[in-house]
């Protein structure tokens, strides 16, 4: 597939999206350059694109994406990814404060470290995070899962509901009202196998899987000690 | 939202141009007002002041008065004041002055006509230069772009818990200690009850600006016996709220960031220079070739830069 490059520089943010999609709905492939970390790139992207871009991006990078499949080649600002419902992000270095916030599907791959509450309030898909997941991460997911091969910060999936964080190495700390559970062999056959589509699997690693305390929010809890927690 | 930025050059150049760029790519995060705090060659003698007078018809009565105040201190102008003004009514002014007898005691002095005439910052280096509007703006009329110096900050403000007023622009002076500036990005939760604290033992503040608080506050643990970076990181203990701060005096400038990550902060640390921002993508408006960056993203950070000493005695 022919792949297009188009130049961001200086030029207006929607400018540069619309050139975008419009390559993308005619079949080519794009190539972003000289990104300068600008904000709101490739933002609501349909299903048949694929975009690279070029070293890092500003903030909500990819937000809204609908099936596009995106590549980061280094950095990603705050907001990467919120949103989405279904295609595949990319980041191949760091991914700043609240990567796929609120997504509905799909998968980030992160090969660096994630930033503070990554997958925040996130209602599905999948965040793989090959270094060290950040503080607070998983804060109030609602489904979905987060799997984290280099450890995790403070707070690790705090208040989290639905949702699953799965850790390798060290949690600084948990977060509030969650619990590490031993995990079922056909759960740990099931996060490996969506690793060996990276070529990340192991089957040597000792999973933390943490889900929810069910002691708040939407438990009905009625044992009150339990909100003294937060 | 606010956006802040901070630049220490290796050596004595063009620091004002590049906080200007810094500050103009971060004008989306609030265009209220702007400020900046510049450290530019130090004066041997005396101290360099920045006043906001509010309203130019009085101009030379109340500049009148203001000197009456210096020389009640043993001191007074040491050379013309350079005075800014345009249509609006506040104006600024630039002097610099002998040294005051006791420098608290002036300004306690002088702050009594902070209703008409309002120190902005004093100190050997330091001059803070802010005012409404973004910063393209506010460069243009104070010639920014023009002032030359080791290192400063930067600030453009979206008002949230007081008013769109000059004065009430960051940076903020750490009234009455020299030469120490503060910008912040965030809100003070126990601001009220610091400043009673704050007060009682005879600070003064001259906005109801939550940031105004936090350069006095850090000055003052300094004074008590901690040094910067003790008391940076007792802050994030002590002050309340979501904040991002960089506090700067003449040996560089410090940086401390709430329990909670919610503020963010980015730079680029090379070749003995900072380049920070709110924004990555302003600190690329200034670096643009910077392979990498480095994100204060995580809770309760602290990080102090010095700036290199030998550069500003050489200025």
């Amino acid at each position: 597939m022919k792949e297009v490059e188009i130049i961001v520089g200086r030029r207006s943010i929607r400018e540069v999206n619309e050139e975008i999609k419009a390559a993308v709905l005619s079949g080519q492939s794009v190539y972003v350059r000289e990104t300068l970390s600008r904000h709101n790139l490739g933002v609501g992207l349909p299903a048949s694109a694929k975009v690279r871009f070029e070293g890092s991006v500003g903030y909500y990078c990819g937000g809204l994406n609908n099936g596009a499949i995106l590549e980061i080649e280094r950095n990603a600002g705050w907001g990467t990814g919120e949103g989405m419902s279904d295609g595949h992000i990319t980041i191949n270095g760091y991914a700043g404060m609240a990567t796929g916030a609120s997504m509905l599907g799909g998968t980030i791959h992160i090969k660096g470290d994630s930033g503070p509450r990554c997958g925040v309030a996130m209602k599905g898909g999948t965040i793989i995070v090959e270094g060290k997941l950040g503080y607070q991460s998983g804060f109030m997911s609602h489904a979905g899962r987060i799997i984290a091969l280099g450890g995790a910060g403070v707070s690790c999936a705090d208040a989290l509901w639905a949702g699953e964080v799965w850790v390798v190495g060290a949690i600084e700390s948990l977060g509030v009202d969650t619990k590490i559970v031993e995990p079922q062999p056909e759960e740990v056959d099931s996060v490996e196998s969506q690793l060996s589509q990276y070529g990340l699997e192991d089957s040597s690693r000792e999973w933390q899987k943490i889900v929810s305390g069910e002691r708040l929010w939407y438990f009905e809890s009625r044992e009150a000690s339990a909100w003294l927690m937060i | 939202m606010c956006g802040i930025a901070g630049r220490i050059l290796r050596e004595y150049g063009q620091v004002g141009a590049d906080l200007v760029e810094l500050m103009g790519a971060q004008s989306h995060r609030g265009a209220d007002s702007t400020g900046f705090a510049i450290y530019s060659d130090p004066c041997s003698v005396g101290y360099k002041v920045r006043l906001m007078g509010f309203n130019r018809k009085n101009l030379n009565v109340d500049l009148d008065e203001f000197r009456l105040t210096l020389k009640e201190h043993d001191s007074d102008l040491l050379e013309e004041p350079l005075i800014y003004e345009t249509e609006e009514a506040h104006y600024s002014v630039r002097m610099l002055i002998r040294e005051p007898r006791h420098l608290d005691k002036w300004i306690m002095d002088a702050d009594q006509i902070a209703d008409r005439i309002a120190v902005q910052s004093v100190g050997k280096s330091l001059e803070i230069i802010k005012d409404t509007g973004d910063a393209l703006a506010v460069a243009d009329k104070h010639q920014l772009r023009t002032i030359r110096g080791t290192h400063g900050l930067g600030h453009a403000r979206l008002a949230t818990e007081s008013d769109v007023l000059p004065d009430a622009s960051h940076p903020f002076w750490a009234r009455p200690f020299p030469d120490v500036a503060i910008v912040h990005n965030g809100q003070i939760t126990n601001y009220y009850t610091w400043r009673d604290r704050l007060e009682s033992v005879g600070y003064r503040f001259l906005t109801e600006n939550d940031s105004e608080l936090i350069a006095v506050w850090i000055s003052d643990q300094m004074k008590r016996g901690l040094n910067q970076k003790q008391a940076l990181q007792k802050s994030i203990v002590e002050i309340d709220g979501v904040f991002t701060y960089m506090i700067s005096d003449l040996n560089g400038i410090g940086f401390a960031k709430d329990r909670f990550a919610m503020k963010p902060l980015v730079t680029v640390e090379e070749n003995n220079e900072l380049t920070a921002a709110t924004e990555e993508q302003a600190v690329r408006c200034v670096l643009p070739d910077a392979l990498d960056v480095i994100n204060y993203d995580g809770p309760s950070m602290v990080r102090i830069w010095p700036v290199n000493t030998q550069h500003l005695k050489a200025a």
